[in-house]
């Protein structure tokens, strides 16, 4: 599959959380995203420095300002289980907007073209580092890293597209 | 005599739940977990990566340890669960072992292993929360082929975990599982904590 580019529309998938009874249930990628700007952003691993200490907080600071620039949603996906995306977004209490989901089988990092073996590192098949903008299921901007490196991905690079 | 008749038929050996040997006309290729049988002949070739941060990573160039390195020459606990930041193994299976620690030293064990289908970096974070990563020595099965080369792998997809383990533990000694137990169903907590192990060492 050919990584997902600048007009291409999102495809649909499941992703997996828990809901607020704590239950854990899938959520169609669409459901989210149908008719709203969302951006989409992707870590190859809960737990790893680059994911948890520089691409998750950024979003996570510049929530406010994103979304006074009209984006509906802010997730966060990673080839994890959801137990691992649950305890992981816990680690940021002060976290209200952005959504942490589940791609535990990486069906939808695979539908994306962005899967990444890590087998070497001990992390198997997981995602590019990316950040998507997306309106109305069409991807306005696609900001991907080539592995896990933290250059265009950012929150940052990505208010420069709205 | 019954190692032996293991070491000559490896990939024909059914075992009950009871864990007595019968020989069968299996035509598996991996062998079963079951008291007698040699646990580093049985994952040959197999590693698992200690828990660990990224940076320990990529200082030790992302380095595993091997079936052998972990069970030849030491007496071991191990025992496996089906995923880190879980119910039942964060509530249960885990505090069982880590609360115990002391008793298990009195009976000259070497290492107490905790090992889930899960990376290292996800089990060192967990074991961290746990406050078990001084008494417990964590790894991670990242592809499960450990699980595997046991038979004890489980497909929980419909927990939506994927394919992770059986809740289990063993009693190693120099490689040699002298104690084994599974659970019925993952989900349980009956055989595999520390308490029953312990009355087996």
């Amino acid at each position: 599959m050919a990584p997902i580019a600048v007009g291409d529309t999102l495809p649909d998938g499941n992703l997996s959380c828990f809901d607020a009874e704590d239950k854990p249930q899938q959520v169609s990628v669409h459901s989210l995203s149908a008719g709203k700007k969302v951006i989409i952003f992707g870590v190859p691993g809960a737990f790893t420095p680059t994911c948890s200490l520089k691409h998750v907080p950024g979003f996570i600071e510049r929530a406010g300002e994103l979304k006074s620039k009209g984006v509906d949603e802010i997730i966060c996906i990673s080839v994890n289980d959801p137990f691992v995306m649950k305890a992981w977004a816990n680690t940021y209490p002060e976290n209200k907007d952005v959504k942490f989901l589940a791609d535990g089988s990486a069906t939808y990092t695979h539908a994306l073209g962005l899967e990444l073996d890590l087998s070497e590192k001990g992390l198997g098949t997981r995602s590019r580092r990316f950040a998507l903008l997306v309106e109305d299921l069409k991807v306005k901007a696609a900001n991907i890293e080539s592995g896990g490196e933290f250059t265009v991905s950012s929150a940052d690079d990505i208010l420069k597209a709205l | 005599m019954a190692t032996n008749i293991l070491r000559r038929a490896a990939s024909s050996v059914i075992t009950s739940k009871t864990g007595s040997l019968l020989t069968g006309t299996s035509r598996r290729s991996y062998a079963s977990v079951a008291v007698g049988i040699d646990i580093v002949s049985a994952a040959h070739g197999v590693s698992l990566q200690k828990a660990r941060s990224w940076d320990e990573g990529v200082s030790s160039n992302f380095s595993t340890t091997s079936v052998k390195d972990i069970f030849k020459g030491k007496k071991v606990v191990i025992f496996g669960l089906p995923g880190a930041y879980t119910g039942v193994c964060s509530q249960q299976h885990v505090p069982s072992y880590s609360k115990n620690i002391d008793k298990f030293k009195a009976k000259g064990i070497d290492s107490v292993i905790c090992v889930a289908v899960n990376d290292p970096y996800v089990m060192n974070a967990w074991a961290c929360k746990l406050t078990a990563k001084d008494v417990i020595d964590f790894y991670g099965d990242f592809d499960g082929s450990f699980h595997k080369s046991l038979e004890l792998g489980k497909d929980l997809s419909a927990a939506l975990l994927g394919p992770r383990s059986q809740r289990w533990s063993a009693y190693v000694v120099d490689g040699k599982v002298k104690a084994f137990n599974v659970e019925g169903a993952p989900s349980d907590f009956k055989v595999s904590g520390a308490e029953v192990i312990l009355e087996q060492i």
